[in-house]
């Protein structure tokens, strides 16, 4: 609905207290109209627009169809002396036609639409236009969509020659972006050389190989020793190694740490060991250079061995030094070899009776009551004894 | 007792020798040898022939003897101190004596140590089921007890290179035992004069390698488990023991 009255607070524009912006603009018009609906509008996605202005009336105003006219932002109708802003269809107040994000009249009359809203060209570049890979810049009109970004066509050039390919079109060659021409050459010479697998450039000489991939040497350090590699690296356990780490490496291992063996190497059972690691499999005590035996894989000290696989004596279970009497299936140290009722010495010459495979002199046997004689006589005469 | 034990026992502590020698002195009991539990230096005594009855529990105080020969007397218990003698762990003859399950202390089984258990001519029945612990035992020698079964736990004598059961009351053995070694040429294994189960009869004729497969398999198993369950009545004593050396300090007695 409107008034007669324009309202205390609302000044019309026009000649006099209009800001020196808005005289500006209004002097640039007449040529701003001959351009509405034009630049700008190469690109795909948006386009720009001028507005027009409807010279005021001093009755109610109405709409370009010929029903009262309400502003398209804040729904209110114009007042007679008032400007009205015809954009598209829709009319606006002057102070209603704004950029959506900064609210400030736009500059030139330009404005940008998207998705319904009017952006300044700063706005809308800040917000949705895409920025040039090469020199940062706002891409306007025409966008060259290549390698997974964008560019203006000026600045999307043969990565090798510097050709535009804006037109010409481009071959993608291990991640840069060549003219025909210049990809045909990196291919021919190319052939027969590893690209690296990291940087995807050509290995012109000397590559590494790590599980299987290929690679210029110096994207990696020694493991061991932290330097540069070269191509004389090796691989080892899934780590690069230089020549002199890996040389290092392949010092001998200690069968019983798994660590490596700097000073004396002890070989034995087929394996290296520390001195000190080397020890017998029952008391796990060192050799230290004294007699070892082995038996299934396993070392043991003399005592142990013995003890474990040896001649022990039947009564002191001691290793046998010097002669061993053998009989019954057993061993005795000479001095020990006894009977066993009454632990008198016997020698071999001794002439001794069997119970329970162990000897008994003819003094005990005769002192054994006479029913157990008999028996026994009677077990060793069935070849039982 | 003749006196000449108790002047060995005195010539003994007075040289400190190693050992004592104390064969056929007719001793009946230890306490009649005055300052005997005192001999801490000796590792070796022989008691063979004699008449003991049983063993004080001092004897514990004996703490550096080695070996002890107790054959040929009439024992009928061994006292529980006996496990704890620190070097008592060689050979044990006890052969000849009036021992049962019952004589033996409850932690007998403790002398791991051991190597050579001699317990023949006893009275055994059964043995304990904790002989399965003396891992170290080479030697068990069980030849004319009583016994009618064995423990599964003789399996576990991982280390046993001779075993003496023969004469005794035994008709079946545990499927446990074939665990043993008892077949190559360095070990013994005597079974003669128990009444075997005719399969196991029937296996030993063809040898003993054919015993310890059968007794490995599960048909064996099947049929050992029946025996068990069934609970049959062992076989009768065999052997008249009434005439034991060993018997007559008994008679004496009652």
């Amino acid at each position: 609905m409107a008034t007669l009255h324009a309202p205390q607070f609302l000044q019309p524009l026009n000649e006099q207290n209009a800001s020196p912006l808005f005289r500006r603009r209004a002097n640039t018009r007449e040529r701003d109209h001959a351009q509405v609906g034009g630049g700008g509008a190469d690109g795909p996605n948006f386009g720009s627009s001028r507005f027009s202005d409807t010279q005021a009336n001093h009755d109610m105003q109405l709409g370009p169809d010929g029903s009262l006219a309400i502003c398209t932002r804040c729904h209110e109708g114009f007042d007679v002396t008032e400007k009205i802003v015809n954009s598209g269809g829709d009319v606006w107040h002057p102070r209603c036609f704004v950029c959506a994000q900064c609210f400030q009249p736009f500059p030139e009359g330009v404005f940008y639409e998207f998705e319904g809203r009017k952006y300044c060209e700063h706005d809308f570049q800040v917000l949705y236009a895409p920025c040039c890979n090469k020199c940062g810049e706002f891409v306007i009109g025409r966008v060259i969509k290549a390698m997974n970004t964008s560019w203006h066509p000026s600045c999307f050039h043969c990565q090798l020659c510097d050709a535009p390919l804006a037109d010409i079109g481009f071959v993608k060659n291990m991640g840069r972006a060549l003219c025909r021409e210049c990809n045909a050459k990196e291919k021919a010479s190319g052939s027969g050389k590893y690209v690296c697998h990291k940087c995807h450039a050509i290995i012109d000489e000397g590559h590494i190989k790590l599980k299987g991939d290929v690679y210029h040497p110096y994207h990696f350090s020694c493991a061991s020793c932290g330097t540069e590699l070269t191509p004389d690296a090796r691989e080892k356990n899934g780590e690069l190694l230089c020549l002199r780490c890996h040389d290092k490496a392949g010092v001998p291992i200690c069968g019983a740490c798994r660590r490596p063996i700097e000073g004396r190497v002890i070989n034995a059972l087929g394996k290296t060991w520390h001195p000190e690691h080397f020890v017998c499999a029952k008391c796990e005590k060192p050799f230290h250079g004294s007699r070892h035996y082995e038996r299934r894989g396993l070392a043991y000290c003399e005592n142990h061995y013995h003890q474990l696989f040896g001649d022990l004596c039947f009564v002191c279970n001691n290793v046998i030094p010097g002669d061993v009497c053998r009989a019954l299936n057993k061993c005795w140290c000479f001095n020990h070899f006894s009977c066993s009722a009454c632990d008198r010495q016997l020698s071999e010459k001794t002439k001794f009776f069997v119970m329970d495979v162990k000897p008994v002199c003819k003094h005990c046997f005769e002192k054994f009551p006479s029913e157990l004689q008999k028996r026994l006589k009677k077990a060793s005469d069935a070849g039982l004894g | 007792m003749s006196a000449k034990a108790k002047k060995l026992v005195e010539e003994c502590a007075a040289e400190k020798h190693k050992t004592l020698d104390l064969v056929d002195r007719s001793i009946s009991n230890i306490i009649d040898l005055p300052g005997f539990l005192n001999l801490q230096h000796v590792t070796s005594i022989t008691l063979a022939h004699n008449k003991l009855s049983s063993l004080p529990a001092s004897i514990a105080n004996l703490v550096n003897l080695e070996v002890l020969n107790l054959f040929n007397n009439q024992l009928e218990e061994l006292p529980t101190s006996l496990s704890s003698m620190p070097c008592l762990k060689q050979v044990l003859d006890l052969t000849y004596n009036n021992l049962n399950e019952k004589s033996l202390p409850g932690n007998f089984c403790q002398l791991e140590t051991l190597r050579a258990l001699y317990m023949a001519d006893n009275d055994f029945e059964y043995l304990p089921t904790e002989i399965g612990q003396l891992q170290n035992l080479q030697i068990l020698v069980l030849r004319d007890n009583e016994l009618v079964a064995l423990p599964k736990e003789i399996g576990d004598l991982i280390r046993l290179r001779e075993l003496h059961i023969q004469g005794n009351r035994l008709t079946v053995l545990p499927p446990e035992f074939a665990n043993l070694d008892l077949m190559g040429t360095k070990n013994v294994f005597k079974y003669e004069g128990n009444p075997w189960a005719p399969p196991i009869m029937e296996q030993l004729k063809k040898g003993l390698a054919n015993m310890f497969d059968y007794i490995k398999s599960d048909t064996y198993k099947y049929l050992y488990g029946r025996r068990i369950a069934a609970d049959a009545p062992p076989p009768p004593r065999s052997h008249d023991k009434s005439k034991k050396a060993s018997r007559k300090g008994m008679k004496a007695k009652s």
